[in-house]
């Protein structure tokens, strides 16, 4: 259980690395593309005017699914921040029950949020809405992939909970990386 | 619901929640939620779906994980051995002579780096041990370190300023541009103090002149040049108007990987180490601002920051005196909060306020990122000072001490971009396109 919990949130934060290295590659080829035409032109030679079709729209839905599946590793991993000035000075076993409920409370939140996406996602999808771009992406693809990374947040928040309750809570997320 | 009983509702949920330590992101979205909640009929799923959504999805906001996965890249590369050997030939001559490595270094990487504990890090695990190596007082090497840090919230690229112009829907490139002037102004303080101490109190330097590995001013100006060039690039190219801050910061990241490649710094392991490290602290982030999106939409139901606005105008208070009490109150809430969460509290609250007071956004901007800064050196919360912490292993007050007269600095600095505005917005004004 604990080894198909951990892979899950690395295959998922694995996909969320690769939608980022698909921004790196589609933004790096435009603008290779640009120079180029800039070269051309200079030479006085006709440009080649390509440029990568929807890059905005495109990589920012691969923004947002980078963001949304990553959660979950990011919490495994402790890197979200919170506050952990007042639970650290609590006994342990305190400490323990209120990062418990915490954990729990945060699922729940969590739960909620993905219902609601997941909702938004079955709009868009019986509407049939299209974003606006030369490529018409349909809106309840991105959508539904920020929906799985909130069930997949949602799982790890209840792992972390029972994490919590057993004894083995990760209590700090400085957020030193910021 | 009364205004009043709103606004308690409020502020208990969110403290309480951030107090038993409810991640922040998550915090903010069950305040939104509870907001929310007060005002009945309102569709509360579709509501934070649809904030949720467009927070996430935005192009500007890419800019985001590549400016970070730039810092990780050179964070994993030998960058600050090189800046150390670099520089420290170039610092020799000044009073105050290799603590300057410190600052400068600590400017050169801020121009590489968001992050200003990420800039604290990678200088001064160099430059701590060199320094005491070599007989320089420690207080001294700490504050400057400590101090110095900072800036790499405030030169660009900075990961708190695109946090910032996000969440207010300002040009990031703007910020970006007119946070280097404020930068340059800070460090050029902080070295003009490092002289100051040294020359009125020489025992704070060792005798022995700081001779290295024999090194001429030529292979010290090699050693830096690939840095010099990555921020050429990348700032250059966002002032030049020739690439947005996305496409500013996918150069970075190229450039980067060469410069790792050519070092023979990058394997594969640290290469995948370093992109993971990336999508982390970007997730982290963007959630942060999702939720931040998700508590300005639910203000703008209850009308809270409207009322609030409304209240402080009514008190007739002056410009200067609003920031002197701003200043205050963020000083007051930087001994809780890390500077995002700071950023992202005021920009869904207070926002209606600031613009209500005439303040210009992207001078608003500046301002909010120096005094993030100087709560990042206060304690208990200061991820500078856990920083240097986790370096020299000293007692956390003790390196705030250090720290103090630079944390003077960094309220000096406030000061004048109060009395000065266009240290800020002289730059963004002379930017071609307009970003």
């Amino acid at each position: 259980m604990r080894r198909a919990l951990d892979m899950l949130y690395r295959a998922a934060a694995g996909l969320a690395a690769l939608c980022l290295v698909a921004i790196l590659v589609m933004v790096a080829v435009q603008i290779a593309a640009r120079l180029l035409d800039f070269a051309l032109v200079k030479l006085g030679l006709p440009p080649t005017r390509f440029i990568v079709p929807s890059l905005a729209e495109i990589s920012g839905f691969l923004l947002g699914a980078a963001t949304f599946l990553a959660l979950a590793d990011t919490l495994a991993k402790n890197v979200h921040i919170r506050v952990d000035l007042l639970t650290t000075r609590l006994p342990d076993g305190v400490r323990r029950v209120v990062d418990g409920i915490v954990a729990l409370l945060g699922a729940g939140v969590s739960g909620f949020a993905t219902y609601a996406m997941a909702a938004l996602a079955l709009k868009s999808l019986s509407y049939n809405d299209l974003s606006y771009g030369m490529v018409a992406v349909p809106l309840a693809l991105p959508q539904a992939v920020l929906a799985l990374g909130l069930l997949i947040l949602t799982v790890a928040l209840v792992d972390e909970g029972v994490l919590a309750f057993t004894g083995n809570d990760r209590i700090t997320g400085g957020g030193a990386s910021v | 619901m009364s205004v009043f009983e709103l606004s308690l509702l409020v502020v208990v949920v969110l403290f309480g929640a951030l107090a038993s330590g409810l991640w922040v992101a998550v915090a903010l979205t069950l305040t939104a939620l509870a907001a929310l909640l007060s005002r009945p009929a309102l569709p509360d799923a579709q509501i934070l779906a649809t904030s949720f959504w467009s927070a996430s999805t935005s192009w500007d906001l890419t800019a985001l994980p590549m400016f970070i996965w730039m810092g990780e890249i050179l964070f994993r590369s030998k960058l600050s051995d090189d800046l150390f050997a670099g520089l420290a030939p170039l610092m020799r001559k000044l009073p105050g002579r290799l603590v300057h490595v410190n600052i400068v270094g600590c400017a050169i990487f801020a121009a590489i780096s968001g992050s200003s504990a990420a800039t604290t890090q990678t200088i001064g695990k160099i430059s701590l041990p060199e320094l005491k190596a070599r007989g320089y007082d420690e207080r001294l090497a700490m504050g400057s370190l400590a101090g110095s840090g900072t800036l790499g919230l405030l030169i660009p690229p900075s990961i708190i300023l695109i946090v910032y112009g996000a969440a207010v829907e300002e040009s990031i490139a703007r910020l970006f541009i007119a946070g280097i002037l404020p930068g340059l102004v800070l460090a050029l303080l902080f070295m003009g103090y490092v002289a100051i101490a040294a020359t009125l109190k020489p025992s704070l330097m060792p005798d022995n002149a700081d001779v290295l590995a024999k090194e001429s001013k030529l292979t010290a100006v090699k050693r830096i040049a690939p840095a010099v060039l990555l921020i050429a690039g990348v700032i250059g190219s966002i002032y030049g108007g020739i690439a947005s801050p996305t496409e500013a910061a996918v150069i970075g990241v190229v450039i980067a990987l060469v410069i790792a490649r050519a070092q023979g710094a990058l394997s594969w392991k640290e290469f995948t180490e370093g992109l993971l490290a990336a999508t982390r602290v970007s997730a982290m982030i963007a959630f942060i601002l999702a939720g931040a999106a998700l508590v300005t939409t639910a203000m703008g139901f209850t009308g809270l920051p409207r009322e609030l606005a409304s209240w402080i105008g009514s008190l007739g208070l002056s410009p200067y005196a609003l920031l002197f009490a701003l200043t205050i109150f963020f000083m007051v809430l930087g001994c809780f909060l890390d500077g995002i969460s700071m950023v992202v509290l005021t920009t869904s609250v207070i926002m209606p306020l600031v613009q209500q007071a005439g303040f210009d956004l992207v001078w608003f901007g500046i301002y909010l990122v120096i005094v993030v800064e100087m709560a990042q050196i206060t304690p208990p919360v200061g991820f500078n000072l856990f920083v240097i912490q986790g370096l020299t292993g000293q007692n956390i007050f003790r390196i705030a001490a250090a720290t103090a007269p630079f944390f003077l600095l960094l309220a000096l600095m406030v000061v004048l971009l109060a009395l000065f505005p266009d240290l800020a917005l002289f730059l963004p004004r002379t930017m071609f396109a307009g970003g």
